[in-house]
């Protein structure tokens, strides 16, 4: 972590703008959109549907090119996938290869790079870490939604990432299963040190997550506000929702939300 | 493959009618043979060697034909299927040239290369080649964008890419093209060898007609239908394991 100056971020987005052409109509998405992710930071993004959440975080993770601005990762312009960036993707059942057990799957952006015994404790590790150890034989298809997306949070923390982004990866899980992996997202954290970005649009699982939550709203999508969330660490699922700075960043957050929509 | 008693009655009760209608001169086709006929015709084909000799020629020129045709089929396929500049450029020949029925380059084949195994080849090569090319070719062009993106995040080089994700991915799809590409090749065989070269058991049908010996030509022909089944049965089989791990089902 050391070398770049006074720099404390790891990701920084420097007035990123996105502009798509369909036929011969262009499409602004994103506009003007400047932030800064410090190292070991839980960094959300908020936003209505359509606001280019996705999209941002696609640019961030080197997946798609900004058409204006800049996205730095330690200092250097991101224009594909960087080493040290993973996107973690919401349709878990898409992002896994079927056809290969949860050992392989978690296996796969290793294969070739490192030597078989490496590769095989790094796997196995990873699925500690997120509880799947007993499942590593298994198929993606013989498990619960849940821990299919267990299985591709695995598979990026295999690399060792300084920082994981996220994408709703929990947006299609029930309640339950949701709050399970909101807490192993915490205690990967704490553990591993790693910078999360981590999109939703659940405001309470924004503010339960994150020591910062970016805003976005509008159409093209800019960043609107940048609130801090003043909550301890470790959270926890029944107290730190019941603390009253916890409801007021909540509101915070909503009227945020609410406020970027109509501006 | 599981025994099928119901089916079995049914097959073996459309032969007893038959042995029957035949015998009792219910049917007075000249040339219809009852099924013990061709029964007693088969065992004397099988002992004097021919049947085996015939049958190996077809089942080895298949082979021969089909692995050719897959190894052209998968190669162009990977190719139209990874590449939009190698699409834009042949994906017209190719729509051009697949509605032609292979059977019409018989003649073309017969004139350059003669009545030979070269010209029963190039009508079954040319006929099983483009079912293996388009399945292929539209097996990696489906492949799921989420796949494309996991590959990209993963850092995975593009050979790396297409190994280890887009062409296990279109595996399936793979299977089924080299499937039809082998009942492909065992149609334009039969029909190559009536025609286009003497040899094997489409030449056997043909010159038992020829000879008057219908019990020997049905024997041919039911020897024809038994190798389809067959050849289609053990690529069933073989792909069913190949493709063990792939979900059943997907959601």
């Amino acid at each position: 972590m050391a070398g770049r100056g006074a720099s404390t971020s790891i990701l920084a987005a420097e007035r990123v703008g996105l502009e798509l052409r369909f036929q011969t109509q262009a499409r602004r998405i994103l506009e003007d959109i400047s932030f800064e992710v410090a190292h070991g930071e839980i960094f959300t993004i908020v936003g209505a549907s359509g606001t280019g959440k996705t999209t941002l975080l696609r640019i961030l993770g080197g997946l798609q090119r900004a058409t204006s601005g800049t996205v730095r990762f330690r200092g250097e312009p991101v224009a594909a996938p960087p080493e040290g960036v993973v996107v973690v993707f919401q349709d878990y059942s898409h992002a896994l290869l079927q056809w290969r057990s949860v050992a392989r799957n978690v296996a796969l952006g290793l294969e070739g790079r490192i030597d078989a015994a490496a590769q095989a404790a790094r796997v196995h590790e990873a699925l500690q870490m997120v509880g799947l150890e007993p499942n590593a034989e298994q198929y993606p298809w013989q498990l619960s939604g849940g821990m299919q997306q267990r299985v591709q949070i695995a598979r990026a923390l295999a690399l060792r990432p300084e920082a994981m982004l996220m994408d709703e990866p929990f947006g299609a899980l029930d309640a339950m299963t949701k709050a399970a992996l909101q807490d192993e997202v915490l205690r990967l954290h704490a553990r591993t040190g790693t910078s999360f970005v981590f999109i939703t649009h659940d405001i309470d699982e924004a503010v339960y997550l994150g020591d910062r939550i970016a805003v976005l709203g509008g159409s093209p999508g800019r960043l609107h506000r940048i609130i801090d969330v003043p909550l301890p660490r470790p959270r926890d699922q029944i107290e730190t929702r019941q603390r009253p700075d916890f409801l007021h960043c909540r509101l915070d957050v909503h009227d945020a939300i609410l406020a970027a929509g109509k501006g | 493959m599981r025994f099928n008693p119901s089916g079995t009655a049914t097959i073996l009760g459309v032969l007893a009618i038959w042995e029957a209608a035949v015998r009792g001169g219910l049917v007075t086709f000249e040339y219809l043979p009852a099924p013990s006929g061709i029964l007693v015709a088969g065992r004397g084909l099988l002992l004097s060697g021919d049947l085996i000799a015939q049958t190996a020629h077809t089942l080895g020129a298949v082979l021969l034909g089909w692995i050719i045709a897959c190894t052209i089929g998968l190669a162009l396929g990977l190719l139209l299927g990874i590449s939009q500049a190698a699409r834009r450029y042949v994906e017209a020949t190719v729509e051009l040239l697949r509605p032609l029925p292979g059977i019409a380059f018989l003649p073309v084949a017969l004139l350059i290369f003669n009545f030979s195994l070269t010209t029963e080849l190039v009508v079954m090569v040319y006929a099983s080649v483009w079912p293996v090319l388009i399945n292929t070719m539209g097996g990696l062009q489906s492949v799921a964008a989420r796949l494309h993106d996991v590959g990209r995040t993963l850092r995975l080089t593009r050979p790396r890419l297409l190994a280890k994700v887009l062409i296990p991915a279109a595996a399936p799809a793979l299977v089924v093209g080299c499937r039809l590409g082998l009942g492909t090749a065992l149609v334009m065989a039969i029909i190559a060898e009536m025609l286009g070269n003497p040899h094997g058991l489409g030449y056997a049908v043909v010159s038992e007609l020829q000879a008057m010996q219908p019990e020997r030509m049905f024997v041919y022909v039911l020897v024809i239908g038994a190798l389809g089944l067959l050849l289609n049965g053990v690529l069933v089989a073989f792909s069913r394991r190949m493709l063990a791990g792939y979900a059943e089902e997907h959601d």
